[in-house]
C-alpha cells in the first residue's frame, strides 16, 4: 500500500541521495579540480601571464606548448594585470613561490624587477637567437643584468575594408599616408557615407586609444611622447585630433577590441594592436587593406610592444622553466605563435610564405611601418612600473577633455603636464624613446 | 449591480495577470536574450538587426566554450566551495543568528552592526596579505581557502536574515515545548527549527549564490584550481562576443538551478510565517 507520505519520503530520500551522489565526487576531489590543463604535481611548470587570455587564444598558445615543448608539462595560466601582479607580490615575499614562468608585456615585468631571477645565463645560451640590441636592452629592465627573455613583440597598424578606399584623396597613397591626407580622407568618407564617420578608435574602457597618443600622434608631430608634452607642436597635434574626432564615430568610446566594430561593419577603418585587428579580414581578407599609421611632420611615428617571460626568485622549477624558455624562443615556435596569435617573433626570423592570409596582411603593414626611412619609434613608458596606469590616464584624460569636453587646447595641455610632471618626479626615472634618453636625468614635461 | 461588481473583480484579475506577465518578462527576458545568444551562430551575432526568435540554432560556440581548458574543473570547484561555504557558513551562523534574536547581551545591537564591517573592507586592500597568510598555511591553491573566505564573507547576512527568523517564531511555542518535557536542545530542533526552515532556506541560497558569483578573492587565492568565475569571468571581456554570452549562459544557469531545487522551502515562508 502506498500512501502520499511515502512517495513524498521516498522523492525526498531519492533527492537526497541524487545531491550526496553528485557531491562526492567533487567533495573527495582533495583541494580541488585543476583548471589549467596541465597536472600540477611535481615536474609541472606554472605558467602565469597576462598574454593570451581571450579563450580561443589561450587554448591555441596551449596546444602550441604542447606540440614545441613536450617533455615539460606547462600549466599556462592567463590572468588580469591585477592578479597578475598580487600573485607574484605574494609568493615571493611568504618565500613560497609556486609560479615559475611570469609573462607579460614589458610594462606587466617591469615593477618586479628585483623580484626576477637575473637570466644573463640563458640569455647567454641564447646568442644565436638574435635579439634585437634595443630589445635585449629592455630586457634589463633599467638594471645591469637580464630579467626577462624576449617573448614576442607587436605594434600597431590601419585595417581598412576596401570599401573606404573609393573616398581616397587624388594623390594619396593608402600605404604612405600623412596625418593630413587622413583626415581629407576621413572627411570625404564621411560625407560620402551620408555623414555617418566610417573611422573608428578603440576608446572603450578596455581600449588602447592612449597608446594612439603615446607612440603615434604625439611622437609624429613633436618626435617626443613627454618633454613635448605642452609645446606648440604638441598644440597642434591635439588641435588635428579634435577635427580628426569630428570624424570618428562616436560609438568609439565604448570600442575595446576594433576587429568587432570592423566585422560587424559598423566602422569601414580602424587603429588598433595587431591582436586585436586580426579577426577583422580572417574571413574574406580579399576585402581588406592593412597599412601602416600615417606620419606627422616629425615623420611616422610608432610604438613598439614587447612581451617577455621571467622566472620569479625561487621558483620551484627553474631547471624546467629554462627549458620552455629555450622552447619558446626557437624560430619554428616563434612562427607558430605568429600564424596562430598574430603576435610577431623577437628573433631574427625569415617569415614563411605560407602565413594565413590575415596575418600575411599584418605582416607586411608592420614590415612597412617599421621599414620607413622616417620611422620615429617610441615605447610604452619605461620604469614608470605600477604607475603605468596613471601616465596612461594623463593622456586619456586630455584626450577627453580636448575632444569630449571641448576644452580649450593650450590650457587643458598646461594642467594635464602638471599632473604628469607630479607623477615623473616623484618617479623620477629617464625619459624612454623616442624622447632623448639619458641616464640619471629625470624625465620631465618642457 | 452584481454584473458591476463581477466586472470591477474580473478587471482586477486582468490586472493582476498583467502584472504578473510583466513582472515575469522583466527577469525572464535578460535569461531568455542571453540564452538566446549564447546559442546562436557566430555570424548571426554580427548580423543587424539581430534576431529576436531562434532562426540560427547552433551549439558550436557553446560547446567550444565547455571544452576550454579549465572551465568543467572550474565548475567542479564552483559547486565545491559553494557546498562548503554553505555549510560552513549555516553551521556558525544559524546558531549565531539564534543568539541575536534570543538572547539579550550587553553590546548586541553595536555587535550586530559590526557583523557587517567585514562587507566594507575591500578586497583589493587586502590581497597581499589574504595570499600569504593562506600561502603560509599551506591552503593556497585549494577549494578550502576559498571557501574559508566566502564564509567570512557570507556570513554577516546569514546571521543577520537567520536572527529575524527566528525573532518571528514565537517564544511561547519553545517555551511549550519544554514544559511537555523536551531538553532546550529539542525543543529547538523539533519546534523552532521547522519553523525557521524558509528564512534559513533563503539565507542558504543568498550563501551559495554570494560564493558562486565571488570572483575576486577566489583569483587571488588560487592558481590551478580556479572557481569557474575566477577562470572565466576575468578574461571573458577580453574575449569575442560569442564566448562572453555562452560564458554568461553557463554561469547563470546553475545558480538557476539552485535557486529551482531551494524554491520549495521558500514557498513554506508564506504558509508558516502569514499564518
Amino acid at each position: 500500500m502506498i500512501d502520499a507520505s511515502s512517495i513524498h519520503l521516498n522523492r525526498r530520500t531519492l533527492l537526497g541521495l541524487g545531491l550526496t551522489a553528485a557531491a562526492a565526487p567533487a567533495l573527495s576531489a582533495c583541494g580541488g579540480a585543476s583548471t589549467t590543463g596541465a597536472d600540477t604535481g611535481s615536474g609541472a611548470v606554472s605558467f602565469l601571464s597576462t598574454q593570451f587570455t581571450p579563450i580561443e587564444e589561450r587554448q591555441r598558445f596551449e596546444a602550441i606548448l604542447k606540440d614545441r615543448v613536450p617533455d615539460v608539462p606547462v600549466a599556462y595560466n592567463p590572468v588580469e594585470a591585477g592578479v597578475f601582479a598580487s600573485t607574484l607580490t605574494s609568493q615571493v615575499d611568504a618565500k613560497k613561490v609556486q609560479v615559475s614562468l611570469a609573462g607579460g608585456v614589458h610594462g606587466d615585468l617591469a615593477p618586479y624587477a628585483n623580484r626576477f631571477e637575473d637570466l644573463d645565463d640563458v640569455m647567454g645560451a641564447l646568442g644565436d637567437r638574435g635579439f634585437p640590441d634595443e630589445i635585449a636592452t629592455l630586457a634589463k629592465l633599467g638594471g645591469g643584468s637580464t630579467k626577462y627573455i624576449p617573448w614576442m613583440q607587436a605594434s600597431y597598424v590601419l585595417a581598412v575594408n576596401k570599401k573606404a578606399l573609393q573616398w581616397l584623396p587624388p594623390g594619396a597613397d593608402v600605404q604612405r599616408l600623412t596625418y593630413d591626407q587622413f583626415l581629407d580622407w576621413m572627411t570625404r568618407a564621411r560625407q560620402g557615407n551620408g555623414g555617418r564617420p566610417v573611422l573608428g578608435l578603440p576608446c572603450g574602457p578596455k581600449g588602447l586609444y592612449h597608446r594612439f597618443f603615446q607612440g603615434y600622434l604625439l611622437p609624429s608631430f613633436t618626435g617626443a611622447q613627454v618633454t613635448g608634452f605642452r609645446g606648440p607642436e604638441a598644440a597642434t597635434a591635439w588641435q588635428y585630433m579634435k577635427d580628426l574626432w569630428a570624424n570618428t564615430a562616436t560609438a568609439s568610446t565604448n570600442y575595446d577590441y576594433m576587429q568587432e566594430p570592423l566585422q560587424r561593419g559598423e566602422v569601414l577603418v580602424a587603429w588598433d594592436h595587431v591582436a586585436r585587428l586580426v579577426g577583422a579580414p580572417k574571413d574574406k581578407p580579399d576585402e581588406w587593406v592593412m597599412a601602416p599609421a600615417p606620419r606627422g611632420p616629425k615623420g611616422l611615428g610608432y610604438m613598439l610592444i614587447i612581451a617577455g617571460i621571467a622566472i620569479p626568485r625561487g621558483a620551484p622549477e627553474e631547471a624546467r622553466a629554462k627549458e620552455v624558455l629555450t622552447a619558446l624562443t626557437a624560430v619554428q615556435t616563434q612562427l607558430d605563435v605568429l600564424r596562430q596569435n598574430a603576435f610577431f617573433p623577437v628573433v631574427t626570423a625569415a617569415l614563411p610564405p605560407d602565413l594565413p592570409p590575415a596575418i600575411k596582411l599584418e605582416a607586411d603593414a608592420v614590415a612597412r611601418q617599421q621599414g620607413a626611412s622616417d620611422a620615429v619609434v617610441a615605447l610604452p613608458p619605461i620604469g614608470v612600473g605600477s604607475r603605468d596606469g596613471e601616465v596612461s590616464q594623463v593622456f586619456k584624460n586630455t584626450f577627453k577633455e580636448i575632444c569630449l569636453d571641448n576644452r580649450p587646447v593650450q590650457p587643458t595641455l598646461d594642467t594635464q603636464a602638471r599632473q604628469l610632471n607630479s607623477i615623473l618626479d616623484e618617479l623620477k626615472v629617464p625619459c624612454w624613446r623616442p624622447d632623448p634618453v639619458e641616464a640619471g636625468q629625470t624625465c620631465r614635461v618642457r | 449591480m452584481t454584473a458591476t461588481v463581477r466586472g470591477r473583480r474580473r478587471r482586477r484579475v486582468v490586472l493582476l495577470q498583467a502584472t504578473c506577465a510583466l513582472v515575469t518578462l522583466f527577469m525572464a527576458l535578460p535569461i531568455y536574450l542571453i540564452a538566446l545568444a549564447a546559442l546562436s551562430s557566430r555570424e548571426s551575432l554580427n548580423r543587424f538587426p539581430l534576431p529576436l526568435l531562434p532562426t540560427d540554432v547552433s551549439t558550436e560556440t557553446f560547446r567550444a566554450f565547455l571544452s576550454a581548458t579549465g572551465v568543467i574543473g572550474g565548475f567542479q570547484n564552483s559547486v565545491e566551495v559553494g557546498v562548503i561555504t554553505l555549510l560552513l557558513s549555516l553551521a556558525v551562523g544559524v546558531p549565531a543568528g539564534y543568539a541575536v534574536a534570543r538572547y539579550a547581551f550587553r553590546g548586541r545591537d553595536p555587535y550586530q552592526l559590526f557583523l557587517l564591517l567585514t562587507r566594507a573592507l575591500p578586497i583589493v586592500v587586502l590581497s597581499v596579505p589574504l595570499a600569504s597568510v593562506f600561502l603560509t598555511t599551506d591552503l593556497y591553491d585549494t577549494t578550502y581557502a576559498v571557501a574559508l573566505l566566502h564564509t567570512a564573507l557570507a556570513l554577516p547576512t546569514t546571521v543577520l536574515i537567520t536572527s529575524a527568523v527566528f525573532v518571528a517564531v514565537p517564544v511561547e511555542h519553545e517555551e511549550a515545548a519544554v514544559v511537555f518535557g523536551a531538553t532546550p536542545l529539542r525543543a529547538f530542533l523539533r519546534v523552532v527549527l521547522p519553523q525557521a526552515l524558509p528564512g534559513i532556506a533563503a539565507a542558504a541560497i543568498f550563501t551559495f549564490v554570494t560564493s558562486w558569483n565571488e570572483v575576486l578573492g577566489a583569483a587571488i587565492l588560487t592558481l590551478n584550481r580556479r572557481t569557474l568565475p575566477a577562470q572565466v569571468l576575468l578574461t571573458l571581456p577580453d574575449s569575442p562576443l560569442a564566448y562572453r554570452f555562452a560564458g554568461g549562459f553557463a554561469l547563470v544557469l546553475p545558480a538557476l538551478v539552485f535557486i529551482a531545487i531551494m524554491r520549495r522551502y521558500l514557498l513554506n515562508m508564506w504558509s508558516t510565517t502569514i499564518r
